[in-house]
């Protein structure tokens, strides 16, 4: 107990006769003293305990010192107390007496007074004196294991509720530097980068001068925040916090090597505290100046055996020494560390996978769509196939005997209908090509496919077939990959059909750029037909009859075609873009990635 | 005398056109509806060229291709179907040509005489 109490005296006790020699021994044991007074209050007699407490010059000697003398080392305290036994006849008692000896050496008294009979049965008293600084040693020592373990106690709670390693990084810095926390006045942070086997300045906390560290304690102070609120505060905002001192080891890389200290100290997972000095080794030298200091701490972070990094701290701005306990304790912080950083990359890991995951499931989900649609093709085609075989046989009989019935003579009107039958079957069996056509591509494979390849190889077939009237046309290629997903064949058919018909119905002057881009996650093919300002409206409304399917023999191809862009998930239309040029415009989805499985280049 | 051509197709209307109109042309025409009877006329005489279709019930025209080059592996033949998706098969490439069906019957007409007298028609340089 600090304060001084008054125990309540003994109200009736007799004055008993006592002998002081023999009672003084087994004080002494005990570490007792006991002093005796008469009834002038001249000291009388004390044990040794007592003449080593009070530090009496000369026990043996007839200097007793007076009561009066004693009120130099206790006080009032041994004078009030001694009165109160000589007035009342009763014990008086006092705990926790802060005093100093005659030679100045602090002392924590419990006191006891006692009334006894003298020779000749004088009242005297005697006075029980216990050092008990040693048991209240003991509870400043417990006081403050106790302070320390709500520091790690609130770190680590800290720590339990962060899972993001720059919340994570913020809390150990925050309970180095924190006065309610370790105190010391800044703190730095390494991570360890095991290819290189180096250590990367990343975070430091504290003040890069006196005037700023006056500054920020005084503000700290005046919130009267605990640790845990000043935690709590400083983790919900993460981008704060990453001061100037920060700029002081961004970057800063250390390669470990056993010859040095630093290097032995993260080997070893042991914690250092360094004074620099001439022997110190010039990795640990040059890695102190970096922080401007030369008295540090330095503990490694460690977890299941794997280092992690490395924490520093000092007292650069106050000069404060820096004891081994605060080391170690900063090293108990670094420990709770390590393992919330580990938790916090098993954590991310967990995270990455359960999104590749989640990714892997809409791919799958899309591919099952993706499938149904092909099936669906896949029954379309093989249904068009088989009428197309059984169509083309009648067909070619008909037509051919028409034809056969042409070469001989026949009258005017006979030879008319012939001949319009004949033409008609010509361009039924041209609808049966393109069905077929449709039907073979439906037989393809699913492929990762490169669109613009895509486009180059349809317009570069369509340049050898293209009549000398038609459009001319030129490509211009997106300069990233643009990769769509789907039927090669089907989708080149479709392409080819569209590069086609613009070709046939739009006739210079003038000409087309066939143009591919990515935009908006789309794979983009436009044909931008460049036509004198006048000519715009007409071109935009031939673009629009093309694909309303205005005439009957463009229908069917631009049916299927259109189908085949929108079962790959596209879309197809009229556009009329920054520069007022009217266009035709196919768009498919780009492909999400997707792990090895190469682009589809083949012609 | 005038050359001899082979025409193979199950169905009924091909093969009177056909043989109407390569008659018209000067050649001696036999029909069969069958890849089997084919390779039967085939054992019996020689023809100038084989036209063959390739989809018939008994015996495909691939199939009957493939016997054919071996029993009389010097004959032409020109397979001709309504199947454009036959060129990918690897066995039709054993035929001389590949005409499509069509009401049009020149390309046909064109291949039978380039494969009866090639001299004639060689490319010139």
């Amino acid at each position: 107990m600090n304060s001084m109490t008054t125990m309540p005296a003994t109200t009736h006790e007799t004055c008993v006769p006592v002998d002081l020699e023999y009672l003084s021994e087994g004080l002494d044991e005990l570490g007792i003293g006991l002093l005796a007074f008469d009834q002038n209050e001249c000291l009388t007699y004390s044990n040794q305990s007592a003449v080593d407490m009070v530090a009496l010059d000369k026990v043996d000697s007839d200097e007793r010192p007076h009561l009066v003398q004693m009120a130099d080392v206790f006080g009032s305290s041994l004078s009030t107390a001694v009165e109160e036994v000589r007035q009342n006849g009763s014990r008086s008692v006092r705990h926790g007496l802060h005093c100093s000896n005659r030679h100045g050496r602090h002392m924590l008294i419990d006191l006891s007074c006692l009334p006894f009979c003298g020779m000749n049965n004088d009242p005297c008293v005697i006075c029980l004196l216990h050092d008990v600084r040693q048991r209240h040693q003991f509870s400043d020592d417990t006081k403050f294991l106790r302070q320390e373990l709500q520091i790690l106690t609130d770190v680590a709670a800290a720590l339990s509720s962060s899972s993001e390693l720059v919340q994570i990084l913020k809390v150990i810095l925050t309970g180095a530097t924190a006065a309610q926390g370790l105190g010391f006045n800044r703190a730095f942070l390494f991570l360890y980068q095991q290819d290189t086997n180096e250590l990367i300045g990343h975070m430091a906390l504290g003040p890069v001068s006196a005037e700023e560290a006056g500054s920020i304690w005084k503000d700290l102070d005046a919130m009267r925040l605990s640790l845990e609120e000043l935690l709590e505060d400083n983790q919900s905002d993460t981008d704060e916090g990453l001061d100037a001192l920060t700029d002081l080891i961004t970057d800063f890389r250390v390669r470990l090597d056993d010859e040095s200290a630093i290097g032995r100290a993260c080997h070893d997972s042991s914690w250092l505290n360094l004074a620099i000095s001439d022997d110190t080794d010039n990795l640990t030298s040059a890695f102190a100046r970096r922080l401007n200091t030369d008295k540090l701490a330095l503990v490694p972070m460690v977890s299941k055996g794997h280092l992690m990094g490395l924490l520093a701290a000092d007292n650069q701005i106050t000069g404060r020494p820096i004891s081994d306990e605060a080391v170690q304790l900063l090293q108990a912080l670094a420990n709770q560390a390590a393992v919330a950083m580990e938790r916090a990359r098993l954590y991310d890991n967990q995270l990455e996978r359960s999104r590749e995951l989640e990714r892997i499931n809409q791919l799958l989900a899309e591919s099952q769509d993706q499938i149904i649609k092909i099936e669906k093709m896949s029954v379309i085609g093989e249904l068009t196939s088989a009428i197309t075989h059984e169509l083309r046989n009648p067909l070619t009989v008909v037509g051919g005997f028409a034809n056969l019935m042409l070469k001989s003579t026949l009258p005017d009107e006979n030879r008319e209908y012939l001949n319009i039958i004949s033409s008609e079957i010509r361009r039924a069996e041209t609808v049966l090509d393109q069905v077929l056509d449709f039907s073979r591509a439906s037989k393809g494979e699913n492929c990762p496919i490169d669109f613009s390849g895509l486009v180059k190889r349809s317009l570069d077939l369509l340049k050898g077939r293209l009549a000398r009237r038609e459009l001319p046309m030129f490509l211009s290629q997106a300069s990233e990959p643009l990769t769509v997903f789907g039927n090669s064949d089907q989708l080149s058919h479709a392409v080819y059909q569209f590069l086609k018909l613009v070709a046939e119905e739009l006739t210079p002057p003038g000409e087309a750029e066939v143009r591919t881009e990515l935009r908006d996650g789309q794979a983009l093919m436009l044909i931008k037909i460049r036509r004198p300002d006048h000519e715009r409206e007409q071109v935009r409304r031939t673009l629009e009859r093309i694909i309303t399917q205005n005439r009957s023999s463009q229908r069917l191809t631009i049916l299927v075609a259109g189908e085949t862009i929108r079962y790959h998930g596209g879309n197809f239309g009229i556009a009329c873009g920054d520069d007022s040029l009217p266009s035709l415009y196919i768009e498919l989805p780009v492909m999400k990635e997707r792990p090895s499985e190469p682009a589809h280049t083949g012609g | 005398m005038s050359p001899h051509i082979l025409v193979v197709d199950d169905d009924d209307g091909i093969r009177v056109l056909y043989q109407t109109e390569l008659a018209r042309e000067g050649y001696q025409v036999t029909v069969v509806d069958s890849g089997r009877t084919a390779l039967a006329a085939v054992s019996e005489r020689q023809f100038a060229v084989i036209i063959l279709d390739i989809d018939m019930p008994d015996m495909s025209g691939i199939e009957a291709l493939t016997h054919l080059r071996k029993t009389s592996p010097e004959t032409p033949v020109i397979l001709n179907t309504a199947y454009s998706i036959y060129k990918q098969d690897f066995q039709s490439w054993l035929a001389d040509a590949y005409v499509m069906k069509s009401s049009d019957l020149e390309p046909l007409k064109k291949k039978i005489k380039e494969l009866i007298d090639p001299v004639e028609h060689k490319c010139q340089p």
